[in-house]
């Protein structure tokens, strides 16, 4: 798995993207995200971003209904929860770009994982 | 009619077609002005231009073909010019096919007293993306506002499971139509219908079952002397006789043992000839069991794809006319281990799923009513799932900009029936007038809400709209991508956007670089962005489905080699494509995809293919023979009955047979990739050598460069190769070693020489750049940037370079002459 896969992994995670629980019952799953969809749809800005631990994020449509289908994958949904077993950094973050997320929210996050030495 | 909505679903069949309304609780079929609930897609024009459709046309498809066409689905999507010499007129399929759309919605106007403006409309899963464009256009000619597509093996799931119990597990749809085999692998949990998988055959349906028929009729007529040939256009009147007479004697064997096929007085070659022969069940059976067999290897194939074990179907669902024949049946359910669902209609299931799809997507069929706008409105603008299994949803939404009276600062929704009313919602204060309210839904009916707004003052504010529907029933996941879609490259790969399996709608984006430059004002100058559907890496393996064209004469700018490109792709619910191209630049977009056809099968060109692919068969054989590889022996002697199966329809091409044609070229396009998997099999050894080799380099820099992350991850990649290299699975193979070379890449770069030794490489080749001004300017650059050690100058550099450098002209051309890479 390259850096960019890795990184991929984390702040696209479902969970994230969808802001539910990695524990959370697949009705309420589904529940969080049609309502985030009907929400982005309209245009209410609190459902435009949202938290990662390498920061906030941007959130689309696209990438919503990919963690739908994501989550509905039993076997997927269980990788996505290793991932995301993790304190999320508090909302009201700077949004950040693929460059320099790694670069801050969360400095520590790259060598907590193992892709950078300790 | 239900007041909370009415929503249509189509299926446009091949052999027949059907419309089914549901109004949230209820579907019920359309009938038509005979009274059927089945419309045969068959359209005639007569001499004075006049149209007839259905079962009036149905009844001169044998006495006056010529103008009288039928099955011009399956030629949906081709450039194919269709003729009515009486009318003097040509049609394209998709004119056709509106036409018995046109006459479906009338049949809704008769029965419910609307022109329906909205519908969805059902395409087979594996349909490409000019076959599902076609669609789309008929059901805009036909006078349809707005339509969605939805694959057909999910509509029929749709059906079948709002009308099952409380359902989990996989189920199977197994949908034989007249011309497509769709296989679609379904689960439902708690209410969520998800579809798992597609597999099936485009070219395979009931109608091969008749021309299977007619092949035999054909032989058996041929022991008494006269030659009936299905090449000859002269033949082309008996054939057309001996089909129609092999599907009444197929449909009259599905209740009796025996059936005879007789037609007196044929006229071949001038000659009056009697047809008479007899046809047994048994004999039926066996001249369909192997397409049956070919139907059933695609289920498992699929299931296989998905882990899905013997005998662990919940259920299957057949759908389509050739299901009522008792072998379908028998071996479907023997060789799938599983029950078939009982109780529903193979006919109208797509219909009827559709209709209920059209329910979630929220497509009320019924025209909107005038605007109201009166004065004292309140405009809202409201989401929500128009279907869902949750008994509590979401409702969504904002104030809209406008209107006059009193503002309103609170939002509540109320039940019809008078026994749920939600809290009032405060529209949020930052400016965005927004509020999202939890509903509380009655099970398994349409729930309609009165939208109750009030002002500061508590006063009501009449808002539009008043009332929003919400049935109770089930979620449908986003329906899957059926198969890949990409861009080719110049060096014929793919570069993959979305996936197979990819949920739909979808969209992204990726920069790509121009391989040559674009000369401003040149009209001859263009670039060009094929884009490409299929599963294999190779650009020139993959269907070429659209394509977009920066021209010369456009270009706001000259674009110079190695310009960057930025591409979007999006694909609909229904599948269908769009594509921009953004020139950073210049800020220029082009977005204009080229309609494509499925391509033209000529005769002569499937003859030149099949011969080519014949002679690379024998090759390969004889080599599999010197090398005593029975595996591969086994393999192309499959393939070797595959090409004659393709031949035989080249030849009934030659006969004036479109269909046959369109049937042949894809065969053969999958024989051409089967062959493609054999040759890689051949260098096998080649494979092993290169995957040793690629494996020692990258664990040099792992082990240099690598965290202890990479270097578990290529531990394990290690073992994946070694598993793959077991079950002989060359492509594995391939995937893995793209890992590994990703990994070895990442590593490589942080040794502080890589990028300097990258540039003396780039910079050796620049001689050969596409723009050598600029190679000789980054050539420099990259000099300086090594005397000043600045590797992220270098790196910049190193990358334009390469942007530079020529792509193997070969290679291009494979590459459906792809201007990027």
């Amino acid at each position: 798995m390259s850096d960019a896969d890795a990184h991929r992994e984390l702040v696209e995670n479902p969970f994230f993207v969808l802001g539910v629980e990695p524990g959370a019952a697949r009705a309420v799953v589904e529940r969080e995200g049609q309502k985030l969809l009907s929400m982005l749809e309209v245009g209410l800005s609190q459902a435009k971003t949202y938290a990662t631990p390498l920061g906030t994020r941007v959130r689309t449509p696209e990438l919503v209904r990919w963690a739908l289908a994501e989550l509905r994958q039993p076997e997927r949904r269980l990788v996505h929860e290793l991932w995301a077993a993790t304190p999320v950094a508090a909302s009201g973050d700077p949004v950040l770009d693929e460059k320099d997320a790694c670069e801050a929210g969360w400095p520590e996050a790259r060598v907590a994982y193992g892709w950078e030495p300790r | 009619m239900s007041e909370s909505g009415a929503w249509v679903g189509i299926d446009l069949g091949t052999t027949n077609s059907a419309c089914a309304v549901f109004d949230g609780e209820r579907v019920q079929l359309v009938r038509n002005a005979q009274g059927g609930g089945l419309t045969p897609s068959v359209v005639r024009i007569d001499a004075r231009g006049n149209v007839t459709v259905g079962a009036r046309a149905r009844r001169f498809l044998d006495g006056d073909p010529a103008n009288t066409r039928a099955e011009f689905k399956r030629l949906m999507g081709t450039a194919q010019a269709i003729d009515f010499p009486a009318a003097k007129v040509s049609k394209r399929p998709e004119e056709l096919a509106a036409e018995v759309l046109r006459s479906l919605r009338e049949d809704v106007r008769e029965q419910l007293g609307f022109l329906p403006e909205r519908a969805v409309i059902s395409v087979p899963a594996l349909f490409e993306l000019p076959q599902s464009a076609a669609t789309s256009e008929a059901a805009r000619l036909a006078g349809f506002e707005r339509v969605e597509l939805i694959q057909e093996p999910v509509a029929s799931a749709i059906a079948a499971g709002w009308s099952a119990a409380e359902s989990r597990g996989y189920w199977l749809v197994y949908d034989l139509g007249g011309g497509t085999f769709d296989a679609s692998l379904l689960e439902t949990q708690e209410g969520l219908l998800r579809v798992v998988g597609h597999d099936g055959d485009n070219f395979l349906g009931g109608r091969d079952f008749d021309w299977a028929v007619v092949d035999w009729a054909i032989a058996e007529f041929g022991k008494s002397g006269a030659k009936i040939d299905r090449a000859n256009p002269a033949h082309g009147k008996v054939v057309r006789a001996l089909k129609h007479a092999a599907e009444e004697a197929k449909i009259e064997l599905a209740r009796a043992g025996e059936a005879a096929i007789v037609l007196p007085g044929l006229d071949v070659d001038g000659e009056a000839v009697d047809v008479d022969l007899s046809l047994t069940r048994a004999q039926l059976e066996a001249l369909c069991l192997p397409l049956v067999e070919r139907s059933l290897a695609v289920c498992q194939r699929l299931l296989a794809a998905h882990g899905v074990g013997e005998g662990a179907l919940e259920r299957v669902v057949l759908v389509g006319g050739p299901t009522v024949m008792p072998l379908v049946r028998r071996e479907v359910a023997a060789r799938l281990r599983a029950p078939l669902g009982e109780g529903l209609d193979p006919m109208t299931l797509v219909a009827e799923g559709a209709s209920i799809y059209a329910a979630t997507a929220g497509l009320d069929a019924r025209p909107r009513t005038a605007a109201l706008a009166a004065a004292a409105t309140r405009r809202l603008w409201i989401q929500h799932s128009a279907m869902s299994s949750d008994l509590t949803p979401h409702v969504v939404g904002r104030l809209l900009p406008g209107g006059s009276g009193p503002e309103p600062v609170t939002v509540r929704l109320t039940r019809a029936d008078g026994l749920w009313a939600s809290e009032p919602a405060a529209l949020d204060t930052n400016s965005e007038g927004g509020f999202v309210i939890m509903v509380e839904l009655i099970a398994r009916r349409p729930n309609v809400f009165r939208v109750e707004a009030a002002a500061v003052d508590g006063t009501p504010v009449p808002v539009e709209p008043s009332t929003i529907t919400i049935v109770q029933g089930l979620t449908v996941s986003d329906p899957p991508l059926s198969r890949t879609i990409g861009v080719a490259l110049a060096n014929d790969q793919v570069r993959v956007y979305f996936e197979r399996g990819a949920p739909l709608p979808a969209r992204r984006t990726f920069l790509h670089h121009t391989v040559e430059s674009v000369a401003k004002g040149s009209a001859e100058c263009a670039l060009k962005i094929p884009i490409v559907q299929g599963e294999l890496p190779e650009a020139h393996l993959c269907r070429l489905v659209g394509a977009l064209t920066v021209r010369g004469d456009l270009v706001r700018e000259s674009l110079p080699a190695g310009a960057p490109i930025e591409l979007t792709i999006e694909l609909d619910r229904g599948g269908r494509l769009s594509a921009r191209a953004l020139v950073p630049a210049t800020g220029q977009v082009f977005e204009e995809v080229a309609t494509l056809f499925v391509p033209e099968a000529t005769p002569e060109v499937l003859a030149a293919s099949r011969e080519a692919l014949a002679q690379r068969l024998s090759s390969l054989r004889s080599d599999a023979f010197r090398r005593g590889d029975r595996a591969a022996v086994d393999r192309l002697g499959g393939l070797e009955r595959q090409l004659a199966e393709a031949a035989r329809d080249a030849e009934a091409a030659r006969g004036g047979d479109a269909d046959a044609a369109q049937k042949a070229r894809r065969a053969l396009l999958e024989i051409d990739a089967l062959l493609e998997e054999v040759e890689r099999d051949k260098s096998w050894p080649e494979l092993e050598q290169r995957a040793r080799e690629r494996m020692a380099a990258a664990a040099s820099w792992v082990a240099e460069y690598g965290s202890p992350e990479e270097q578990r991850i290529l531990a394990e990649t290690a073992q994946a190769i070694e598993r793959a290299r077991a079950t002989k699975d060359a492509v594995e193979i391939e995937r893995q070693l793209r890992v590994v070379m990703n990994l070895a890449n990442a590593c490589y770069y942080r040794d502080p020489e890589a990028w300097a030794r990258s540039f003396e490489h780039a910079a050796a080749d620049a001689a050969s750049a596409t723009d050598q001004v600029r190679a000789h300017d980054l050539v420099k650059r990259g000099r300086a940037a090594i005397a000043r050690n600045d590797r992220r100058e270098l790196r910049e550099v190193v990358e334009a370079l390469w942007r530079l450098l020529p792509v193997d002209p070969a290679a291009r051309r494979r590459g459906h002459d792809s201007g990027v890479r």
